[in-house]
C-alpha cells in the first residue's frame, strides 16, 4: 500500500474531475446549494463572534490586542475553510466513518494509491469554500486594522502555516481515527469529536495562560497550534519562546505516528474485513 | 485441485464413481494448462475469523473484561482451484460457505490467513495497483456509482481514475451503452435510478476498463425477472465474444447454470464439487424428470367399461366424480367407491399409483389424481416417481442411471391417451438443496 510516485498532471486531473461533480452538485440545486453555503459562513461566522465580542469589550484578551484576536480567529476561520474545501468531502478527514462502515472495500478496488485517493476525494472547492473566503476576509480585515506592513513573502509563511496546521489536523484525525480499525461501531464518529468538537478550543486565545494549560495544548492536545500559536508566529511574536518552527517539530512527529497506526489498522483491516458495510455516507 | 478431500465427501454421499473422474479430469486439465492460461490460481488458501464470545453471567463479567474468550471460525479452509482464462464459472454455496470471502481474497480486499492467490499472474496483495488495471469487481448489495451525480458523471469520474485514454473510452462507452441498454440512462441521478437499472449501469461502469477477470458476487440479487434476462444475457454474450473471464456467485442456481459452463460448490469453507453442472447433476444422483399430457377428451378404460357415462347419459360429463353426483370427490377412485384408487390408474402392467411410488405416494396420489373437474387421473410408470400432476399434465422423476430414458419412452407408449411428452432436468436448485441437506445431516 506504499504510496507510489503520481505525476502532478495526473493529481490534476484527479482534483479536477472531483471540482468537476462538485460543480455539478452545486448547479444541480443552485437555490439549495447557496442557501446551504451561506449557513455553514454565517454559522462559522457566529462561533467566533462571540470571542472577538469579548476581545473588544475588554479591549483584547490574555496580552492580545483585539485585531490579533481578530487575526486569530480569521485564521481559525481559514483552516476550517481549508479543511471544508480539501477533505471534508467523502469523509475524507473524517476518516473513521470510512473505515467503520468498511467503506475502505471502495478504495482497494481503485487503481491508485490510498494516499492520493484521500487527498483527491474530499476536494470540493465549490460547495466548500465559504469558509475559506471567509476567513481570507476576516484576515485581510485583521491585517488592515493593525496597520502593520507585511514583507512580500509573508504570504508564502502564512500558506506554510496553513499547511502545517492541517498536517496536524489531519494526522490526529487519522490517528485516533485508527482505532475505528478495532472498533467498528464504537469509533466510526471518532474523527468527528477529534476535529469538530475541539474546534472552538482552538479558537481561544491561549495568550496569558498558566504555563501547566498552554504546553499540553501545544504538544499532546495541539489545539493551541490550530489557530494561536501560528497567528503570533505570524505576527512575528511566538510565544512561550519557542521558534516559529515548532508546530512543524509537533506535526512532524504526529504524522508519523498517525502513518505507524493507520498502517498498521490497515493491515488489521485487509486480515479481518469489516462486517459493519454500510451504503449510507459513501457517495451519498 | 491438490486436495480430494471436499470431493470424496461429496462421493461417500452419492455412492457414485462419476465425481471422482471429474475430479480426476479437472487435476490432469490443470496439469496440462501453461501459466499464461490461468486466470485465477488459488493454492491452499485459509481464512480464519475471530469472534468474540460474551457471556452475559455475572461470574463471567472480569473474564470477559481481562480475557474474553475468542472462537476461531474458518471460513475457508485450504482451498484449491483454478479458474482458466475465458472461462465462464458459477461459485456457489449456502450462505455462510465462504462464496464473499473468495471473492474479497481475490479482489484484494482480504487477506487470506494462508495459501497464495494469483490474479491474472499478479498477487492481489502486493500488486493491487495493477491487478485492479484489468479487474472488474461488482458486489450486488453495493454500487460504485456516485449517488447523487447523474450516471454519466460516474463513467467521467471511470475514466480519469482508471487513466482510460479518451478514444478507448467513448468506443467503450458507446458499446456498453448499446449492449446495455442505458442510453437513456446516462444523464439521470444514480439516486432516482431503479434497482435493475442500478446494476445495468453499475455494470457498464465495470466495463468500462475492459477488464480482463470480472468477479461478480451476486449481480442478480434483487433483479426482476426481466432484469436478470438481460443481465444473463449480456453476460453470456460478453464471456462468449470477448473471451472475459468471469467469476460469478449468486444464490439462484438457475441462474447460475445458465449463465456459466462450470461450478465451484463451496460448502462450510471447502470445495465440495468442482466440474459441469450436468456432472453435478449426475454426481447428485442422475435425476430426470418427465411431463407426461393426456388428452383432455381421454376417458379411462375402465369408466368406459363400467359404462359410467353411458349409464347416465353424460358423455360430455366433466368429471366421473361429479358425474356419480359425488362434486367433492378428490378423485375418480373416491367416486367409484374406491378410495385407494387402484382400479383407475392405468399402468400398463396394472399396478396402481400406491405401489408404484411406495410410502410418499398416498399424498401425492391423492393431490394428483383427476382435477374435480376433469376425468384425467396420472398413468403409472415403472420406476419413476409421480411429483407432480394436474389438468391432465403429470411430472414424474426417474433415476437416469438405474433406468434408462428408452425403458420409461417404451412404458409411456403403452398408455393410452397420451398428447405429449416432455423431458427436464432436474431443476438445479434441488439437486443443490438436496446436496446441502446431505452435508447438513453428516455434519
Amino acid at each position: 500500500m506504499a504510496a507510489k510516485r503520481i505525476p502532478i498532471a495526473r493529481f490534476l486531473a484527479l482534483y479536477g474531475i472531483y471540482a468537476k461533480m462538485d460543480l455539478m452538485w452545486f448547479l444541480r440545486d443552485f437555490k439549495y446549494a447557496v442557501l446551504g453555503i451561506l449557513g455553514d459562513a454565517v454559522s462559522n461566522l457566529t462561533a467566533v463572534a462571540g470571542i472577538f465580542l469579548l476581545a473588544w469589550r475588554f479591549d483584547g484578551v490574555g496580552g492580545m490586542t483585539r485585531y490579533e484576536v481578530l487575526f486569530m480567529l480569521g485564521y481559525s476561520t481559514l483552516i476550517t475553510g481549508v479543511f471544508q474545501t480539501f477533505f471534508a468531502s467523502n469523509n475524507t478527514g473524517h476518516i473513521s466513518r470510512r473505515i467503520g462502515r468498511g467503506q475502505i472495500d471502495h478504495m482497494l478496488i481503485q487503481p491508485l494509491p490510498l494516499p492520493v485517493q484521500l487527498l483527491a476525494e474530499g476536494f470540493i472547492p465549490f460547495t466548500g469554500s465559504s469558509n475559506l473566503v471567509t476567513g481570507s476576509l476576516i484576515l485581510a480585515a485583521a491585517v488592515h486594522f493593525m496597520e502593520i506592513a507585511l514583507p512580500w513573502w509573508w504570504i508564502f509563511s502564512l500558506i506554510g502555516n496553513v499547511a502545517v496546521t492541517m498536517l496536524i489536523i489531519l494526522s490526529e484525525s487519522y490517528l485516533y481515527s485508527s482505532v475505528a480499525f478495532y472498533a467498528p461501531a464504537a469509533a466510526e464518529e471518532i474523527a468527528y469529536y477529534v476535529i469538530d468538537l475541539r474546534s472552538p478550543l482552538s479558537q481561544y486565545p491561549l495568550s496569558g495562560m498558566p504555563l501547566q494549560l498552554q504546553i499540553p495544548l501545544i504538544t499532546a492536545v495541539p489545539a493551541g497550534l490550530l489557530a494561536w500559536f501560528p497567528t503570533m508566529a505570524l505576527l512575528g511574536k511566538p510565544p512561550l519562546s519557542l521558534t516559529s518552527f515548532f508546530p512543524v517539530l509537533v506535526a512532524v512527529l504526529f504524522f508519523l505516528l498517525a502513518q505507524f497506526t493507520f498502517r498498521k489498522g490497515m493491515m488489521h483491516y485487509v486480515k479481518t474485513g469489516s462486517s459493519r458495510y454500510l451504503t449510507q455516507g459513501y457517495r451519498r | 485441485m491438490s486436495k480430494q478431500v471436499q470431493a470424496d465427501t461429496l462421493l461417500r454421499d452419492t455412492a457414485v464413481n462419476v465425481q471422482r473422474d471429474v475430479a480426476v479430469n479437472v487435476q490432469r486439465d490443470i496439469a496440462v494448462n501453461v501459466q499464461s492460461d490461468i486466470a485465477v490460481n488459488v493454492r491452499n488458501i485459509t481464512k480464519n475469523y475471530e469472534q468474540w464470545q460474551r457471556s452475559s453471567d455475572r461470574r463471567d463479567l472480569f473474564r470477559n473484561l481481562i480475557k474474553p474468550e475468542k472462537r476461531i471460525i474458518t471460513a475457508l479452509d485450504d482451498v484449491s482451484f483454478q479458474v482458466e482464462k475465458g472461462e465462464f464459472v458459477a461459485y456457489a454455496g449456502a450462505n455462510g460457505a465462504g462464496k464473499s470471502t473468495t471473492m474479497k481474497i481475490l479482489a484484494g480486499m482480504l487477506y487470506p490467513t494462508s495459501g497464495s492467490v494469483s490474479v491474472l499472474g499478479l498477487s492481489p496483495q502486493t500488486d493491487r495497483i495493477p491487478l485492479m488495471r484489468r479487474l472488474g469487481v461488482m458486489f450486488g448489495n453495493r454500487t460504485e456509482l456516485w449517488w447523487d451525480q447523474p450516471v454519466i458523471q460516474s463513467f467521467e469520474w471511470k475514466r480519469v481514475i482508471w487513466d482510460i485514454p479518451d478514444d478507448r473510452y467513448r468506443k467503450t462507452l458507446d458499446t456498453v451503452c448499446e449492449l446495455l441498454d442505458i442510453k437513456d440512462l446516462l444523464h439521470t441521478f444514480v439516486r432516482e435510478l431503479s434497482l435493475g437499472q442500478r446494476m445495468k449501469a453499475d455494470l457498464a461502469l465495470l466495463l468500462l476498463h475492459e477488464p480482463e477477470l470480472i468477479l461478480l458476487d451476486e449481480p442478480t440479487i434483487g433483479l426482476d425477472v426481466l432484469a436478470k434476462r438481460q443481465m444473463i444475457g449480456f453476460l453470456k454474450d460478453l464471456n462468449r465474444e470477448k473471451q472475459t473471464t468471469i467469476l460469478v456467485t449468486s444464490h439462484d442456481m438457475d441462474d447460475l447454470e445458465e449463465m456459466a459452463r462450470r461450478i465451484i460448490l463451496v460448502s462450510k469453507g471447502h470445495i465440495a464439487y468442482d466440474g459441469s453442472f450436468g456432472d453435478l447433476r449426475t454426481a447428485a444422483g442422475c435425476m430426470c424428470r418427465i411431463a407426461v399430457t393426456i388428452e383432455a377428451d381421454f376417458v379411462p378404460a375402465e369408466l368406459e367399461s363400467a359404462g359410467v357415462m353411458e349409464e347416465l347419459g353424460r358423455a360430455d360429463a366433466e368429471s366421473a366424480g361429479v358425474a356419480l353426483g359425488r362434486p367433492d370427490a378428490e378423485s375418480v377412485g373416491v367416486a367409484l367407491g374406491r378410495p385407494d384408487a387402484e382400479s383407475v390408474v392405468n399402468g400398463s402392467d396394472g399396478r396402481s399409483v400406491l405401489a408404484a411410488n411406495g410410502s410418499a405416494a398416498p399424498a401425492v396420489a391423492n393431490n394428483c389424481a383427476a382435477h374435480p373437474a376433469d376425468h384425467r387421473s396420472a398413468p403409472v410408470i415403472p420406476n419413476a416417481s409421480l411429483i407432480s400432476g394436474s389438468r391432465g399434465v403429470f411430472e414424474y422423476e426417474f433415476d437416469q442411471q438405474a433406468t434408462p430414458i428408452t425403458s420409461i419412452l417404451s412404458s409411456i407408449s403403452g398408455i393410452p391417451g397420451v398428447k405429449d411428452v416432455e423431458i427436464k432436468k432436474a431443476p438445479i436448485e434441488e439437486v443443490i438443496t438436496g446436496l446441502y441437506l446431505k452435508w447438513k445431516g453428516i455434519e
